[in-house]
């Protein structure tokens, strides 16, 4: 059963664990992006591993493949040629542009390691999550107070 | 999924020594060495780790990790070495010892035994601010589960910034019970205090007189709601629940140079623990061990000439900040060291990491396997120690001085600090320094300045714009970060490099190094 990565926005405490982690396993290249939802939230983004990827369709050398058994979406670095299509095509603007070692730096659920990403099991809050399709649907996320209160945080 | 391959990967686990938290984690080899960080589940923060703690693996193989005693930059011969430390110490009354976290009990009672043996008498720790004092509080082991029962819980800081690992059980704990109650005091706009009930948001280095007032203390003729900015009936309402809660913590998680007097602030710590009877659970970057004095003693006494080496067991940072080095220039000091620095005679030492023996946590002690080896060249403490034969040993514990203040008379004092009328020929804004563990040596991206909206607005300062900030001490030039999170006069940075740490003012007070909230101009760079 594929799994992805999810966002509890209520738990994220803007620690940055997740970035560090990917940052630290992945010779200084963090695949997790850390951004903010303007000052309220904060809002770490990974690859989505979408089933009809827009990054697949824009690599002119098929470097990113989808594996249509895991749903994992994979860059190789050897056929990449740093040329950022991908980057652009993003629509959740994940890959990021400036290229290091020129080649792009794609999320692949750490699939060198059993237990699924780094990001999530160093998450300090819990907000990160590895989840089934079928648990997602399950899951109340960010059901508490993010989505019914967006200035919940900083209240003060 | 790909596993890996069992033949040449193995995963040696050790305790993170960046924080008083302690938290378990692995370190991963392969057939090249140190590869990376796992996560270990059965740990006290159940695998979970700060961004300090996921970089661990790359402090063990740093491209400037020291592996041979160094002097002035060129390489000692460790039997020169032992020689010239026992030339130094056939003078014991001129030798200081002085020793940070980075070591065991095990490797503190070695330090301890070596000092008896030699004779040498002026020993202390290298810990700053207001840190040494909250150690004391690390006596009772601290559990996740109390956060889970209690009812009410008043947070000093932002424990999110300084130990993250303890936001799930907090938020969780939040989210569960509407009736449960956070209290936060701190004097910036924080994650956690956006998580709070109350926010106790008081003026800069006020926050003593706050304790005072939630353990009902009279601490003399003072307008509290004036000086802090908060109502008295506030006050007193929070103080009047946080009593009759059943249960309770006060967490401590106090940022860089918040504070003008530590000793103040630990007792009003000390009396509101007291007067609640809730438990303190301080979370302190360093939970180690005293000397039988402070070190800003070893200073005077540096400056009377009465000492003349410096033989010290730990990181060498502490001296890293220029206030602090200036006043050590006449010394000739001997450190261990992780990594190359060209300033002093430094010892390659082990890492905690890659130790054995037992580490003060707020956990409790835990257990460190050694089985994580040091590069070659590299001793443990006490390894180096043994050099000395007839030196090594046990030592017991050192009791430090214990300090007696009048209240009535330094809360005064602190409020004519808090209220120092500012000069109106220039904009002056207090300096207050942050904890953010992603900070941590510049792992991500450079400091960034907090400023107020309304002040940037008066100094034509924008959003990312370079500018210029400058104090006593020095001066450094770095990103403007606009917010509302600070208030009017005061500038805020994340205090993690030895470059902003030394604009800061330092007061010794009671022979007690602490960072004080400083004045500084800042402007817009060209």
């Amino acid at each position: 059963m594929a799994k992805r990565i999810v966002l509890d926005l209520d738990l994220c405490c803007g620690c940055r664990s997740c970035e560090a982690a990917c940052k630290a396993a992945y010779k200084g290249e963090a695949r997790i992006r850390h951004g903010e939802i303007a000052g309220e939230a904060y809002l770490p983004l990974a690859c989505k591993h979408c089933k009809d990827p827009l990054c697949v369709a824009a690599c002119p050398v098929d470097a990113i493949k989808r594996d249509d058994e895991t749903g994992l979406v994979i860059r190789s670095s050897l056929i990449c040629i740093g040329c950022q299509s991908c980057a652009y095509a993003c629509p959740f603007g994940v890959i990021d542009a400036p290229l290091v070692r020129h080649v792009s730096q794609k999320c692949n659920l750490c699939n060198d390691r059993e237990d699924g990403p780094r990001c999530v099991a160093a998450c300090s809050s819990g907000a990160l999550q590895f989840l089934t399709e079928e648990e997602i649907e399950k899951h109340e996320i960010g059901m508490r107070m993010v989505s019914k209160n967006a200035f919940f945080r900083r209240k003060a | 999924m790909k596993k890996i391959d069992p033949t040449f990967t193995t995963v040696k686990k050790t305790v993170c020594p960046f924080c008083s938290f302690g938290c378990e984690l692995g370190v991963v080899f392969d057939e090249f060495g140190v590869k990376g960080v796992e996560y270990i589940k059965e740990g006290s923060s159940e695998g979970r780790l700060c961004p300090r703690g996921s970089a661990a693996a790359l402090y063990l193989n740093h491209p400037k990790r020291l592996s041979m005693p160094m002097k002035n930059g060129k390489v000692l011969e460790w039997s020169k070495l032992i020689k010239d430390l026992k030339k130094i110490i056939g003078a014991p009354k001129n030798v200081a010892v002085t020793f940070d976290r980075n070591i065991t009990i095990e490797e503190y009672e070695s330090i301890i035994s070596f000092c008896n043996k030699t004779g040498i008498e002026n020993i202390a720790s290298t810990y700053f601010e207001p840190e040494i004092f909250l150690k004391k509080f690390l006596n009772k082991p601290f559990s996740l589960d109390e956060i889970d029962n209690a009812q009410m819980i008043i947070v000093l800081g932002d424990p999110f910034s300084q130990a993250p690992m303890i936001s799930k059980a907090l938020i969780n704990w939040k989210l569960r019970d509407r009736k449960n109650r956070l209290v936060v005091i701190d004097t910036i706009n924080s994650h956690t205090a956006g998580f709070a009930n109350d926010f106790l948001k008081g003026t800069v280095g006020t926050e003593p007189i706050l304790l005072f007032s939630l353990a009902q203390e009279n601490i003399g003729n003072i307008d509290i709601p004036a000086i802090t900015n908060i109502a008295e009936s506030k006050i007193t309402e929070i103080s009047k629940s946080f009593k009759q809660a059943e249960n309770g913590l006060i967490i401590v998680s106090l940022p860089f140079a918040h504070t003008y007097d530590p000793l103040l602030l630990t007792q009003g710590l000390v009396k509101l623990s007291t007067f609640s009877n809730k438990k303190v659970v301080p979370l302190v970057e360093f939970a180690g061990f005293e000397g039988n004095q402070y070190f800003g003693s070893i200073m005077s006494l540096v400056k009377k000439k009465k000492i003349k080496h410096l033989i010290n067991f730990g990181e060498l940072f502490p001296f890293y900040y220029a206030q602090v080095a200036k006043n050590l220039k006449a010394l000739n000091i001997y450190s261990t060291s992780t990594i190359k620095y060209n300033g002093y005679t430094t010892i390659p030492a082990a890492l905690n990491l890659e130790k054995e023996g037992t580490i003060l946590t707020n956990f409790g002690k835990k257990k460190l396997d050694g089985n994580i080896k040091p590069p070659s060249g590299a001793k443990t403490i006490s390894e180096i120690l043994a050099l000395f034969q007839e030196m090594s040993g046990k030592g017991k514990r050192l009791d430090m001085p214990e300090l007696k203040i009048n209240i009535k008379e330094r809360a005064k004092k602190l409020v004519e600090k808090c209220t120092t009328p500012k000069t109106k020929k220039k904009k002056i804004f207090k300096l207050i320094g942050e904890k953010i563990a992603y900070n941590f040596l510049g792992f991500f991206e450079k400091e960034i300045l907090k400023l107020n909206l309304h002040d940037a607005k008066e100094l034509g300062i924008k959003q990312n714009d370079i500018i210029s900030i400058k104090s006593k001490h020095g001066s450094i030039e770095l990103a403007a970060k606009l917010t509302k999170d600070v208030e009017k006069g005061i500038v805020s940075i994340p205090a993690e490099t030895p470059e902003v740490k030394s604009l800061f003012d330092f007061d010794i007070d009671n022979n007690i190094i602490n960072f004080i909230p400083t004045e500084v101009e800042i402007w817009r760079r060209g």
